[in-house]
């Protein structure tokens, strides 16, 4: 479900069936989920966009064609033109410059944030899915009080105790999303573990940690990559709506939440300082999940929308 | 029934005794000293003392969450240190705007859902069909900022129709209230509305797709009440599984919305408390917050339990 950062990114796939074991070659495989994940009518936008903004993030220092934080204060509120293509700031500084600088900032929130939720929520599932019992109760539970806040209100009472600033968004967003892989994990763990070739694995007496680590870790991954790549989506929206609030990245780094923050007072005399980095977010955003969408019909038809 | 509400409290309890500590914790979190990060560098040694002595923080961690636990137990959810009033009093000032903003906002979300979503379902791939698709589109992904600042410079600073911030409370001055509210309902609404609108489309084709639909139309029945009698019907368990779902969405996008439109509800509570570093009102806001959400996706769980009766056996 498509959802937003915001709940229902939350919302997650909890009974996914473990998947088969496929015997086709590699590199087949490999070709049949890609031809898959370009079939989806969208993937090919997302696709492009998810490019350009990777690119962008990468050559920011070459792209820009000014330097993001110079202020001008002789050429304030310039309209989009030949000299500035997105027009200039309060301050004179160029909105372009701005949006592109943003675009690293953006993409770093949204994937490191993601990665981190994935790698502590997965190894939180297994443990859980895995060992089960007391440690099963406590950490679901656990994560079950995480899931009791409304996100946007928990990264915003954890980014208040952290302080402001990129380190302190990418660990609230981290916790936000935590649970999220967990329970996907705990669930396919648990499927997992009940399957003959697990049982083999016990029955010549491999140890635990070996048979979560060679067996069940690698058949579980399937619905984890899928609710990662729709995950960033709504980490990337989160990062913009914090730093909307002036709780995020601070100025004058240029994150495309502070800069809408920013330009909220000139909607009249400058639409452009909001609509610049507002197209940049929805876009980037929108490229995601179609991305994401993709991901997901190509790993699991069976989830197709 | 009565079994599934008292499975269902019975298994908030220890929830809700995480929640209250995750939340006790939180002040605990500051890298530092929280009365430094509270008060600023400059403020006399002594008034931070004193603070220091009234928020219990120079006692043993065990004794201040032994009685932090103990005032809770008797609904004392602490005070500003801004503004010295109990954090419940806070609350009460500002829970009145919050509330008619989420109502409106669930109105319109309706109003405008349901209409485009079985038009889209019984008209599907149609040029309207897509025309809704793009508009769902817009409403999911847009975040909510953009589109409080789209319909402020649409409405407020081109056309000049709508005031851009401000409240009036509607059960004073009708009118004005409600257009200091129509924009942040709006706002707030079309997130909601794009999901039910999503979430019903693809619940109505399903439903569409059922033997009893072809029995309706087979004895005659025409498009209309085949819709309005046999798969509306049908297609609702989904949108109530969506609502509630979107409630922390909903939450989320209301301390946003407020905060754009400066109107005086919970959610700004918690942003102004935010800024100004007053801890024990961000803790008894948050915590306040968390149990009402904790209660609703309770009320929605049993809901779902009583539109469909398989599902309270499980």
């Amino acid at each position: 479900m498509a959802g937003s950062i915001r709940g229902s990114a939350i919302a997650e796939p909890a009974s996914l069936p473990a998947r088969p074991v496929t015997t086709r070659p590699l590199a087949a495989r490999r070709y049949a989920l890609l031809r898959r994940a370009l079939r989806a009518r969208l993937a090919p936008f997302g696709a492009a966009v998810t490019l350009l903004a990777l690119a962008v993030a990468v050559l920011a220092p070459l792209l820009a064609p000014y330097d993001a934080l110079k202020q001008d204060l002789g050429n304030t509120l310039a309209r989009p033109g030949p000299t500035h293509w997105l027009g200039t700031d309060h301050i004179g500084r160029d909105v372009l410059s701005r949006v592109i600088w943003g675009t690293r900032i953006s993409l770093v929130a949204g994937f490191v944030s993601v990665t981190m939720a994935t790698v502590v929520g997965s190894l939180l599932g297994l443990v859980a899915g895995y060992w089960g019992g007391r440690v099963d109760g406590l950490v679901m539970r656990l994560m079950d009080a995480v899931l009791s806040f409304p996100p946007l209100v928990l990264a915003l009472a954890l980014g208040a105790v952290l302080g402001a600033g990129l380190t302190g968004v990418l660990i609230a967003l981290g916790v936000v999303y935590t649970p999220t892989f967990a329970r996907l994990m705990r669930g396919q763990v648990l499927a997992i573990t009940a399957r003959e070739y697990v049982e083999a694995a016990r029955a010549l007496g491999a140890p635990g940690w070996r048979i979560a680590g060679r067996h069940v870790l690698p058949n579980a991954t399937a619905p984890i990559v899928v609710q990662a790549s729709l995950s960033v989506a709504f980490a990337i929206l989160a990062e913009a709506s914090l730093s909307f609030l002036g709780l995020g990245i601070q100025p004058p780094a240029a994150s495309w939440g502070s800069m809408i923050n920013a330009g909220r007072g000139y909607l009249q005399q400058a639409p452009w300082i909001v609509f610049g980095p507002g197209a940049a977010l929805f876009v980037t955003v929108v490229g995601l999940n179609f991305v994401g969408d993709a991901v997901r019909d190509a790993l699991d038809p069976r989830l197709q929308a | 029934m009565g079994r599934l509400v008292l499975r269902r409290l019975v298994a908030t309890v220890p929830v809700l005794l995480l929640v209250t500590a995750g939340v006790f914790a939180l002040i605990h979190l500051t890298p530092g000293d929280p009365i430094d990060a509270m008060m600023a560098e400059s403020v006399d040694a002594t008034v931070k003392a004193t603070l220091r002595r009234q928020l219990g923080l120079d006692q043993p961690i065990h004794v201040q969450y032994a009685v932090w636990m103990g005032r809770l137990l008797q609904g004392d959810l602490g005070r500003s240190i801004r503004n010295q009033e109990p954090v419940i009093e806070n609350v009460r000032r500002r829970i009145r705007p919050s509330l008619q903003l989420a109502a409106f906002a669930m109105v319109i979300s309706l109003v405008v859902a349901f209409p485009v979503g079985i038009l889209s379902a019984a008209r599907r791939n149609t040029p309207v069909d897509r025309i809704n698709t793009t508009f769902a589109l817009f409403g999911i992904y847009m975040p909510n900022f953009l589109i409080a600042l789209l319909l402020i410079f649409l409405f407020g600073v081109t056309l000049r129709w709508l005031p851009i911030s401000g409240y009036v409370d509607p059960f004073e001055e009708p009118l004005d209230g409600l257009r200091s509210l129509l924009l942040p309902a709006i706002t707030l609404g079309l997130a909601l509305a794009a999901v039910i609108t999503r979430t019903l489309r693809s619940s109505m084709l399903e439903a569409l797709a059922e033997d009893y639909v072809r029995t309706a139309r087979a004895k005659g029945l025409s498009e209309g009440r085949v819709i309005r009698g046999h798969v509306l019907k049908n297609a609702l368990i989904p949108v109530v599984t969506v609502l509630g779902l979107q409630l922390g969405t909903l939450i989320g996008g209301a301390v946003i919305t407020e905060y754009v439109f400066a109107l005086p509800g919970v959610g700004r509570l918690v942003v102004d408390a935010v800024f100004a570093r007053d801890y024990p009102l961000v803790q008894g806001v948050i915590l306040l917050i968390a149990v009402g959400f904790i209660l609703s996706n309770l009320l929605v769980d049993l809901l779902y339990g009583w539109i469909d009766p398989r599902i309270r056996y499980r």
